[in-house]
């Protein structure tokens, strides 16, 4: 038995290769739920019903998406480099630590704008604590962005249990509410703020950069192929630090974002998983930019799906990375499959 | 002062042993040449099914094995990917540790909060009567004695035996290792399967020897640890033991800290192993002599000729 690329390979299979394999993710979770005791069709009509059937549910579609869009650029913009950003979810509390800060302690009218441009700043500065190690070192990023979550996340929780604990607050571990000139405002009775806006001009800007721009067309070429990069004149480094810094800036405004907008408080646990689901989404939109708004409302609807079986039958949200392993691991698989085929 | 040194070492070995039976079972996966990024996933449903297992059957040994069957299943999955269809590891690998978060957190949400049988302590008659190192060596429990033995055993078939040398050959250099005749899919397979044996069993010793309980997530990046740590041995099993147990100790350095009114808030303290890692991924990187040892086709899928 051996394996032998095929001469056609078929655009329409291809195409359609991301739909089968949510389909088949589908599939297989619903078994899995019908294991743990769940009828899954009652279980998926009711994430449909409670996504699509009301205002509410419409409007937390695109307040869940919009964090997994800014961590699947994140992920995705190092990604074009040939980089692995595992540590979006590190750089989302990185920003939401700083924007608490100037929440709490500079009101003023220029909140906003400042808890936007510092949750940028400290964001990337944490995603560039890895990037100057690979450029500098070859160190491994994978492992260096993942271990700095782990650091960045009990950052946060040391504050919210010690010294931006709120003085009004019960003894939970949260800071005070932030005064209204801090927070992101809402529209339509609902909690759709004003950043759900901001991430969608965010990846326009970014698909512009990466369309238009010389920088856009480095990024690319060393990706594609560094050697080919090195002869073109352009220096491999400072492209791995500019798509790190770039990554990690878009997942601290992310982490602004959800602080200003839906906590209106810092608190330990403000992401469930939003940096690590960024590596499904940006990999299902193929480091496509536009499609990135695409994958990351797919998996925004798992999220609002995912927390009404929650409600519903206390199923933990660990399901909604089942889904996310699954669909990648059916496309790469089904990839394969296009392009080669076992002959006996 | 001796008191508290004697049970924070003893405590570090405890806390280094899950990460030793990790480290171990990554370092044979990659010495054939298979990067598996799904350590943390493989651990953390070993801690779940072992826990499980234990909590069923009532008998924790069960439970052991059932962790190492359940990082056995996953590292197929990466085999199927990463040397069947030959394509792209580090995705594969990324994804078991999603799948692995996910499935425990949705199988054992069952178990959050149960008591199961554990793996207690043995005291080695004689031995552990040892003033000071009796307690820190001989009173601990037969994984711990067992890993060890593990340790000296994989030492053994890397350089002392024929399918040690296949094992190098298939990491170092498939091609000429086909040209030998040995079969490198199947010796890489043999590999990734044994090591994800042994990540498992490292997940469910965590649940059942070291923390005594299930918690979705438990693994907290122990996983990544053990990737770094593989590195920082520089693929040699006897330096493996150094780092799981240097490790091992700076996890519990912070409770010990805390048992004796040492007052740095326990988050901060959390943070020391992670930057340690990094830290000490760094120097080992600097360090020239460290940097040769990688297997020379670690990560690479092997294409036997034409495809």
């Amino acid at each position: 038995m051996r394996i032998e690329r095929r001469e056609e390979i078929s655009k329409i299979v291809l195409y359609s290769l991301p739909f089968l394999s949510i389909l088949a993710s589908l599939i297989f979770v619903g078994i899995l739920l019908w294991f743990v005791g769940v009828n899954p069709i009652e279980a998926y009509y009711i994430m449909l019903i409670r996504t699509f059937g009301s205002k509410l549910g419409l409007s937390e579609l695109f307040v869940k998406s919009t964090p997994l869009i800014l961590t699947g650029l994140a992920v995705a913009i190092p990604m074009r480099a040939g980089l692995w950003n595992i540590g979006a979810e590190g750089q989302l509390y990185m920003g939401a630590f700083i924007a608490s800060f100037v929440a709490l302690n500079f009101a003023s009218p220029f909140a906003i704008p400042i808890m936007f441009v510092l949750a940028a700043i400290f964001g990337a500065a944490w995603a560039f604590i890895p990037a100057i190690l690979k450029a500098k070192f070859e160190l491994n990023e994978i492992i260096s962005t993942l271990l700095l979550n782990y650091v960045a996340i009990y950052w946060v929780e040391y504050l919210v249990y010690g010294p931006m604990r709120g003085k009004n607050v019960y003894n939970f571990p949260y800071s005070d509410l932030f005064p209204e000139c801090a927070t992101l405002p809402r529209f339509f009775d609902t909690r759709l703020h004003l950043g759900v806006i901001i991430a969608f001009l965010i990846v326009f800007i970014m698909y512009l950069t990466f369309r238009k721009t010389s920088f856009g067309f480095s990024v690319n070429v060393v990706g594609a192929n560094p050697r080919a990069a090195e002869y073109a004149g352009i220096d491999r480094k400072k492209i791995i630090v500019y798509t790190m810094l770039i990554g990690g800036a878009i997942a601290g405004i992310a982490g602004m974002e959800e602080i200003s907008g839906i906590h209106h408080r810092l608190r330990a646990a403000i992401s469930p998983g939003y940096g690590y689901a960024g590596i499904p989404i940006s990999l299902l939109a193929k480091g496509n930019i536009l499609a990135i708004i695409l994958s990351a409302m797919l998996f925004g609807f798992l999220y609002v799906g995912g927390s009404a079986l929650q409600t519903t039958y206390s199923i933990p949200i660990a399901v909604v990375y089942i889904f996310q392993s699954l669909v990648v691991l059916f496309i790469i698989g089904g990839e394969f499959f296009v392009r080669y085929r076992v002959v006996r | 002062m001796i008191e508290f040194i004697v049970s924070l070492l003893q405590a570090s070995i405890r806390a280094g042993t899950p990460l030793l039976y990790a480290t171990l079972g990554e370092m044979i996966t990659e010495k054939s040449g298979i990067l598996n990024l799904g350590v943390e996933g493989l651990m953390i449903m070993g801690a779940m099914s072992g826990f499980a297992l234990s909590f069923i059957t009532g008998n924790p040994w069960i439970g052991i094995l059932a962790g190492g069957f359940a990082g056995l299943i996953l590292a197929f999955i990466h085999g199927f990917f990463s040397i069947t269809l030959k394509v792209d590891q580090t995705v594969s690998g990324l994804m078991l540790v999603l799948l692995g978060l996910g499935l425990s957190g949705l199988i054992g949400k069952s178990y959050i909060g149960m008591v199961a049988n554990y793996i207690d302590p043995i005291a080695i008659p004689l031995l552990s009567s040892l003033p000071i190192l009796g307690k820190i060596l001989f009173t601990q429990d037969l994984l711990v004695y067992s890993s060890l033995l593990i340790t000296v055993f994989i030492w053994f078939i890397l350089h002392k035996t024929s399918f040690g040398l296949s094992i190098i050959a298939a990491g170092e250099n498939p091609e000429a290792a086909d040209t030998a005749g040995i079969n490198v899919d199947l010796v890489r397979y043999i590999c990734l399967l044994v090591g994800g044996f042994l990540i498992g069993v490292g997940g469910a010793y965590l649940s059942l020897a070291y923390a005594k309980l299930w918690t979705e997530g438990m693994t907290a990046g122990r996983g990544w640890i053990c990737l770094a740590l593989v590195i920082f041995s520089g693929w040699i099993p006897q330096r493996a033991v150094i780092g799981a147990y240097l490790f091992g100790g700076l996890d519990v350095l912070s409770f010990k800290l805390q048992a004796i009114g040492f007052t740095v808030p326990y988050q901060l303290l959390k943070m020391i192993p992670y930057i340690a890692t990094i830290l000490v991924l760094l120097l080992s990187l600097i360090k020239d002599k460290y940097r040769l040892k990688a297997p020379s086709a670690l990560g690479k899928p092997y294409f036997r000729g034409e495809r």
